[in-house]
């Protein structure tokens, strides 16, 4: 109760800071919109030339685009700050985190707002809404219900693998090249239906990096194509439940590392 | 601004010497460098898997084989990361923290000193473009030039794609003159800048109505230009036609970039400093 008190009054903080740079924040804003638009726009230019990518329609498509941007917003929004763990580390700012009596984590996701990653939010919603009507899916509550779960499911199983690389900058430092990376591979691969992909990347972005768990697998789920998956339908129905497990885990993980602080001693 | 009377070669050398310090500057961040060759070759994987998804079989659509289709990928992400906006000249950045008074203050004017420091940045990157090429070729895929005059066409190409892309950057970064906060704005145009110029999808695949967008833009002329050459898609007439749009593109484009410049010199206010 108290934490959630707490949490508040840092994001009211940080929301109030934020708002003084209007018109940037709106360019940005409309940036990141642009950003992941540029992306659809490919996929929509190809789909219109060549009918399908992996007989895949645009509307599937734009369902599975949506999903994965909706995601992506969900875990932006809130946990922006904990891309910069490298540099909080760095100034020793964990330093100060640690004298106070608040869960370092609160005061680091506390950190800023990053009002931009509303825009990611937005622009998924309003993909996913449009292209909910596309698709050949039967939306009866229960699948309304698992709609809602996994994307959830995966904002955690994206929060889960950031917090994973970045929390180890509390034994390697310097970790921004890895960061960068798994997030340009999310941000690539992450809306593309992944029949498309040789079985060993597959593979790998299952069971290495858990990306076909954010979109692909419930998309795949919902749109009735769990046949064209190379795992048992099951684990791709799990989704959500694989979503919760990996936050539990990266979150322990992030327990277990910030035992290993050291201050940089400033 | 320059009522000091400089003799050409020392204005030449002053030039040469803002290019290799932005060369330096650029070289300094290797881990940026890197980090933007490792992005294009996972931009160029991704190509490839989808265009030999769409393709599924069919040897030629459009009159583009998959060949020739994913090695336009693979070159077009090298050449857009080799000309990135990314390499913006720190304009925006020198009027907020004042520097830009220095720039003004040199004997050199400021354009052809912000033009030098961009040259000099692509040729730094020159060398780093040629190690990431067979790895791109790798992942992606290769096809040789059409012809021999299509190779020659394409470097011409290339030269003079940079020379717009570079103008455009200026123009650009110019709006920090107006307002500081122009993170945003510049994000949005390197965006449309990526799809227009044909980094992810060349204009023969573009719908009527997009294609035409495109094509009166200058964005294509920078990158798409020299790619369409190069593959054989324009050749002869058609070719020279394309060269001499981008000089035309250049020569429009130089008159702006002054129009604007000489406005922005009047609002300069500089903080600090």
């Amino acid at each position: 109760m108290r934490t959630v008190r707490i949490y508040r009054a840092l994001i009211g903080a940080a929301m109030r800071s934020e708002l003084q740079y209007r018109t940037n924040l709106i360019m940005q804003t409309i940036g990141g919109v642009a950003f992941q638009g540029i992306g659809f726009a490919f996929i929509w230019v190809v789909v219109n030339r060549f009918g399908a990518i992996s007989g895949w329609s645009i509307g599937d498509i734009a369902f599975l685009y949506g999903m994965r941007l909706t995601a992506h917003g969900l875990w932006t929004v809130p946990f922006s700050q904990l891309v910069y763990v490298e540099a909080v580390i760095r100034n020793a700012e964990f330093d100060r985190y640690l004298v106070r009596p608040v869960n370092p984590f609160i005061q680091l996701v506390c950190r800023r707002v990053m009002f931009q990653t509303l825009g990611d939010l937005a622009g998924g919603v309003a993909l996913l809404g449009s292209a909910a009507t596309l698709v050949n899916v039967d939306w009866s509550p229960l699948a309304v219900c698992y709609l809602v779960l996994a994307l959830a499911g995966g904002a955690l199983v994206e929060v889960s693998v950031n917090m994973t690389v970045t929390t180890l900058a509390f034994r390697f430092t310097r970790i921004y090249a890895l960061r960068l990376l798994v997030d340009d591979i999310f941000n690539t691969f992450g809306s593309y239906p992944m029949r498309i992909l040789p079985s060993a990347a597959r593979f790998g972005l299952t069971f290495v990096l858990p990306l076909a768990f954010v979109a692909y697998f419930p998309a795949s789920v919902l749109l009735h194509r769990t046949g064209q998956l190379s795992v048992p339908a099951g684990l791709a129905w799990c989704a959500p439940v694989v979503g919760i497990a990996l936050f539990v885990g990266a979150y322990k993980f992030w327990m277990l590392q910030t035992k290993h602080y050291s201050s940089s001693g400033h | 601004m320059t009522a000091v009377a400089v003799p050409r070669r020392a204005r030449l050398r002053a030039l040469v010497g803002i290019g290799r310090m932005s060369a330096q500057s650029l070289i300094t961040y290797r881990f940026n460098l890197l980090f933007g060759i490792v992005s294009a070759l996972v931009q160029i994987y991704l190509l490839r898997v989808v265009w030999h998804s769409v393709y599924h079989g069919r040897s030629t659509v459009n009159g583009i084989t998959l060949d020739v289709q994913v090695a336009y990928s693979s070159l077009a992400a090298v050449q857009a990361w080799l000309l990135s906006p990314g390499l913006l000249w720190d304009i925006p950045q020198r009027v907020r923290d004042g520097t830009i008074a220095m720039d003004l203050l040199r004997p050199v004017r400021f354009l052809p000193q912000a033009f030098a420091s961009q040259v000099g940045g692509v040729l730094a990157m020159l060398p780093f473009a040629v190690v990431a090429l067979p790895f791109a070729v790798l992942v992606g895929g290769a096809v040789g030039p059409a012809s021999t005059p299509a190779f020659f066409g394409y470097l011409l190409g290339l030269v003079t794609g940079f020379l717009i892309s570079a103008i455009l950057n200026l123009i650009v970064s110019m709006v920090s003159f107006w307002t500081l906060e122009i993170q945003g704005m510049l994000m949005i145009y390197r965006i449309v800048q990526q799809f227009f110029s044909g980094a992810l999808v060349p204009l023969w695949f573009m719908p009527g109505w997009l294609h035409a967008i495109a094509t009166v833009l200058p964005f294509q002329a920078s990158g798409y230009t020299p790619l369409a050459i190069y593959v054989g898609r324009v050749s002869g007439g058609k070719a020279a036609q394309l060269l001499v749009e981008q000089a035309a593109w250049i020569v429009v484009l130089w008159l702006l970039l002054r129009l604007i410049w000489s406005r922005a010199l009047r609002r300069i206010v500089v903080q600090g400093g």
